[in-house]
């Protein structure tokens, strides 16, 4: 009898998975085991200690670029997600119109753009806005952070909506709802879980670019992603393992809830 | 009896130029106060378009329809008097049972008490009392479908529409659901407009049937005038099974035919109204298989032989082959124990008096 065809019993299919998962996650671990060395090295176990945590915390700098950090990605999550409600509601709610697919491109522009590429363009922009405005503030950083997680915030609402049964706000309108009674109270609970999966997301991603905060950010503007960069030109102490463990954990959590949260349909 | 529901050259075409498609041409119906009127068609016929033309979803392209004698035109679905059951119920997954049926009086702006009053009333209507607080996927199939009438008839609408509201249930079910719908539709009053592609459902449920395809209504009649009358070859072919026979005309007296039968007898036939063959002319007379009697061979009107059988149970379905070659179903209720008539038995037909119909060609 024929089996069916499966890729697991191709030959090197398990060597491959396996050298795979290596290379992405061995570092990792190393990073996270060596942020608890007692000693100074990446190399050498000294012991186990929370030192490096504790310097972590206890320096100034750290906890001005972490909250810097955090709300940078809270607004411009915000925001993102705010905005996009609507552009999934007029991509996906409504009869086909003509330039659908380029609308629906050039939302998503940011993820097909090379980062560095965007990062530039924003650097010139941003340098001729600071000389002729003389504004040098985080606006940028805000409005460069949002456009960029626009797509981010998108992508999971217009997923949600589009396993949404459109018949329900028929339904709701053919019980006397008006169009903005059956938006709110029907499509919007309905839209939770893919609107707070889109927030989770473009957080996480706000939190995590480097590229174009560096070419936007003026002086003193560092978030934690180009801080830690900034610090590993000079030595790299454990205290970076540190850092970058608890930016792991908190980048996991939020993962791990928007895993959660698109897991639960219906 | 006044008129619920009134529509006049009704059509509807999507799209546009080449890619045009013809939905509906010229509908005209009345549909009483109280009424169970079923739209009975194939899919694609234009069934569900009418229906959601009247419920608001979708506008004509061309006439005028009429609810409780107000023209619709340019009124939205939540601006008209009726509430539909959606084939898929469309239930409000995140409410519950008593959210769903009570969301269209609140949506009405009704008074909290007025809502749980009404809620509790339609609760009790439909059975569902104990899942009040049940969210609809925590409750069964059957179970959901009396929701979603209950949510619908809730605002006390002048009409119910239904979206072939029975096809996700099995057959037990859906034979209860079938005179749960009757009973509503009496205690309400309400004029319900059903559609279905299941002729058994419309015949037995319906007061009156508008039999469409290819976006027409062909016959507009009671279920026994759409059974025993069909006008056209859609119509009797669509519904129950038929004997088509083509025979010629020798003469014609008012609204009576004289067809000459295979083998030479002449047999009288009930012409379609509006329907004048000329002498000499082939039409296609219809008879249904249980209104054809056996019997020995040279009794009756036609003669064959049996080419095969069906034993059903309660009938049983003879196939025939008659002098001319045409073929003939019969269905023998099985009264008692009779012998089933083997292959190549020939046997007399005796067709009942008015049974026989000329249909429109």
């Amino acid at each position: 009898m024929a089996k069916s065809f499966s890729v697991r019993r191709l030959p090197g299919f398990g060597a491959i998975a396996l050298a795979t998962f290596v290379m992405l996650y061995l570092p990792i671990v190393v990073l996270v085991v060596f942020s608890f060395n007692a000693g100074s090295s990446q190399s050498q176990w000294e012991g186990f200690s929370l030192q490096w945590y504790a310097a972590a915390f206890a320096n100034q700098q750290v906890q001005e670029v972490s909250i810097r950090s955090l709300w940078l990605a809270a607004v411009a999550a915000g925001v993102a997600t705010a905005l996009a409600v609507p552009a999934a509601l007029g991509t996906t709610r409504v009869s086909r119109f003509p330039g659908q697919t380029m609308i629906y491109a050039l939302i998503n522009q940011p993820l097909m753009v090379p980062e560095i590429v965007t990062g530039i363009a924003l650097l010139i922009v941003v340098a001729w806005l600071k000389v002729h405005t003389g504004y040098t503030g985080m606006g940028y950083l805000v409005l460069a952070h949002t456009a960029f997680c626009i797509p981010f915030a998108y992508l999971p609402i217009r997923a949600r909506l589009e396993t949404l049964d459109a018949t329900l706000e028929s339904a709701a309108s053919d019980l006397y709802a008006s169009p903005f009674q059956a938006f709110r109270f029907i499509t919007l609970p309905l839209l939770v879980p893919g609107i707070a999966a889109g927030f989770m997301l473009s957080f996480v991603i706000s939190l995590d670019t480097v590229v174009i905060t560096e070419f936007v950010k003026s002086a003193g503007q560092d978030t934690l992603p180009t801080y830690m960069l900034g610090q590993l030109r000079r030595i790299i102490t454990p205290e970076m393992n540190a850092i970058a463990t608890l930016f792991l954990a908190l980048s996991l959590i939020f993962v791990t809830a928007f895993f959660l949260i698109t897991r639960k349909r219906g | 009896m006044t008129q619920e529901i009134e529509i006049a050259g009704l059509s509807k075409v999507f799209g546009q130029g080449a890619s045009a498609f013809r939905a509906l041409t010229d509908i005209n119906l009345s549909i009483d106060t109280g009424e169970f009127f079923t739209l009975l068609g194939p899919s694609g016929c234009g069934k569900t378009t009418l229906l959601r033309m009247i419920a608001g979803f979708e506008h004509p392209t061309g006439g005028t329809l009429k609810i409780a004698g107000e023209e619709m035109a340019g009124k939205g679905p939540n601006a008209r008097p009726v509430n539909t059951v959606f084939q898929s119920y469309a239930l409000f997954p995140h409410m519950t049972v008593a959210q769903n049926i009570g969301f269209g009086l609140k949506m009405l702006g009704k008074s909290r008490s007025e809502v749980d009053t009404t809620v509790a009333e339609m609760l009790r209507l439909v059975r569902m009392e104990p899942m009040a607080d049940r969210k609809p996927s925590e409750i069964s199939g059957g179970q959901q479908q009396r929701v979603a009438l209950a949510r619908a008839l809730a605002p006390r609408p002048r009409v119910l529409l239904l979206d072939e509201p029975l096809s996700a249930l099995d057959l037990k079910l859906r034979k209860e659901m079938q005179s749960e719908l009757k009973r509503l539709q009496t205690e309400t009053g309400i004029t319900f407009v059903f559609v279905t592609h299941d002729q058994e459902e419309a015949l037995t449920m319906s007061d009156r049937i508008a039999v469409m395809s290819a976006g027409r209504i062909l016959q507009l009649g009671t279920p026994h005038d759409i059974y025993h009358a069909p006008a056209e070859r859609f119509v009797a072919d669509f519904i129950g099974d038929t004997n088509f026979l083509d025979l010629p005309v020798t003469a014609i007296s008012g609204d009576v035919a004289t067809l000459t039968l295979p083998g030479g007898q002449s047999a009288e036939a009930r012409l379609p109204a509006g329907y004048l063959p000329v002498i000499g002319e082939t039409v296609t007379a219809v008879v249904r298989p249980e209104q054809a009697v056996l019997g020995e061979p040279g009794s009756g009107m036609l003669s064959g032989t049996v080419a095969s059988s069906v034993f059903f149970g309660t009938d049983t379905h003879l196939h025939l082959t008659l002098s001319d070659g045409q073929d003939f179903i019969l269905r023998r209720q099985n009264t008692a124990d009779l012998p089933v008539p083997q292959p190549g038995t020939p046997v007399g037909i005796t067709l009942g008096a008015g049974t026989l119909r000329v249909l429109r060609s």
